[in-house]
């Protein structure tokens, strides 16, 4: 539930907006940046299915390989 | 990066002051998990202990809100909709899944709205448990705006106030915070200042890759050796100073805060975050009258122990025997967040 994930907004409706990450996407809020600081392509943090924050690529690119391994761990315990 | 994680290690080792032990806790469910994913506890020097603390919101959800939550769910008028792991958390009368009825699972605030649309008819009750990184999105939820039969039951927590009282505790005996990331992108570094300038403890905010983590250990190993206590921040991707403004507005324009209950802990002075007083009419609380329900102790369970950074998972009893993730006797065996739940999956420290 504490997880955070990046993903990149592709689709603004403030306050609400079209994130993806994996090639999946997510209708997310983006309620919590404010509606003129958030781009179509910005990555964003996002908590329980709200953007907190904005972040650079390169740091979305180094979550995402902590998170893949978290991934993996949790599938295998699924399967 | 295989070459830099070994320059660290071997620079904390170098630097390490050897005469006493040093206590290094984080508070965040993800830190716990890299460092126990990665086996990082045995690569520190023999005297540095990283202690796992109060970073998982399902463990602390006082268990009268649960209980209370069950109870709703078993209205014919009522829907109680809540986070997945909330929905197998132990308490005296079982959990929400095995004891309540109606009841649905979402994975963010907003999927509330679909829900009071579909049962429009219904009463339909979110339980929002967490700490700042879901309480600013149920903040926003608000203030999208909530269909008439929504309320929300808060048990809302708050990270800096309940490591303050970690470090008046001298069982604990903490020198170190590393502070949890994605909670300081919402409240800012700034919020961790406290403990370097009034209590003398180093901290310092980091990510959750294990080259940030051990980063954020050196620099704190480095502090201790040179005897000074700062505020660091190796997360500065994420985490701004001041953190994130307008979702502090948001959360204190609904929520102000006040005493709340932390399971196995009890009451902590202004450590959560409930609803002022003009939104009764959304206050769960208020407009089912709801009880506060005496807390029993789950027998031999030593949760409240743990999230306190007084024992660790394996000093137990039931770890692992008795209570499993698939059968948790205890709440901070459910959810990946829990620090018996971690040392579980990893059969490890
Ligand atoms: S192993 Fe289970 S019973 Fe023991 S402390 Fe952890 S949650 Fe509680």
């Amino acid at each position: 539930m504490c997880v955070g994930v990046p993903m990149k907004v592709v689709e603004i409706n403030y306050p609400m907006a079209v994130a993806e990450a994996k090639g999946v996407r997510r209708n997310i809020s983006i309620m919590l940046l404010p509606e003129d600081e958030v781009k179509v392509g910005d990555y964003v943090i996002v908590h329980v299915g709200n953007a907190i924050e904005i972040i650079d690529e390169k740091d979305a690119e180094e979550i995402w390989k902590v998170l893949d391994e978290v991934m993996a761990i949790l599938d295998e315990e699924e399967g | 990066m295989k070459e830099r994680v070994e320059k660290l290690i071997k620079a904390i080792h170098e630097i390490t002051p050897k005469d006493r032990k040093i206590k290094i806790m984080n508070v965040c469910g993800s830190h716990e998990h890299t460092i126990t994913h990665s086996g990082m506890r045995s690569l520190m020097p023999e005297n540095v202990e990283l202690v796992p603390g109060p970073g998982c919101p399902v463990c602390v959800c006082s268990e009268s809100d649960i209980i209370n939550a069950i109870n709703l769910s078993k209205r014919d008028d009522t829907i109680l909709v809540t986070y997945g792991d909330m929905l197998r958390v132990p308490t005296q009368i079982g959990s929400i899944r095995s004891n309540g009825r109606n009841y649905k699972m979402v994975s963010a605030p907003h999927e509330v709205l679909k829900i009071a649309k579909e049962n429009s008819d219904k009463n339909v009750v979110f339980f929002s448990i967490g700490f700042e990184t879901t309480t600013a999105p149920t903040a926003a939820l608000i203030e999208t705006g909530l269909p008439e039969n929504v309320t929300i039951l808060t048990s809302q927590k708050l990270t800096p106030e309940i490591m303050e009282i970690l470090v008046k505790d001298s069982e604990v005996g903490v020198d170190a915070f590393v502070a949890p990331g994605h909670v300081s992108a919402i409240v800012g570094a700034n919020a961790w200042k406290v403990f370097p300038e009034k209590y003398g403890i180093p901290t310092v905010v980091a990510g959750f890759e294990p080259e940030n983590l051990l980063l954020a250990i050196f620099r704190i190993l480095l502090q201790i050796k040179e005897g000074i206590a700062e505020l660091e921040n190796v997360y500065r991707g994420v985490v701004k100073p001041e953190g994130n403004r307008k979702a502090q507005e948001l959360m204190y324009k609904y929520f102000e805060k006040t005493d709340v209950n932390w399971r196995g802990i009890g009451y902590i002075p202004e450590s959560g975050l409930e609803f002022r007083k003009e939104y009764d009419h959304i206050n769960a609380k208020k407009v089912f009258n709801l009880p506060e329900i005496e807390e029993k102790k789950v027998p031999g369970c030593i949760c409240d122990r743990i999230v306190l950074g007084k024992a660790y998972p394996d000093e137990c009893k039931l770890f692992g025997t008795a209570c499993t993730p698939r059968d948790p006797k205890g709440p901070c065996m459910v959810s990946m967040e829990g620090a018996c739940n971690i040392w579980y999956r990893f059969g490890t420290r």
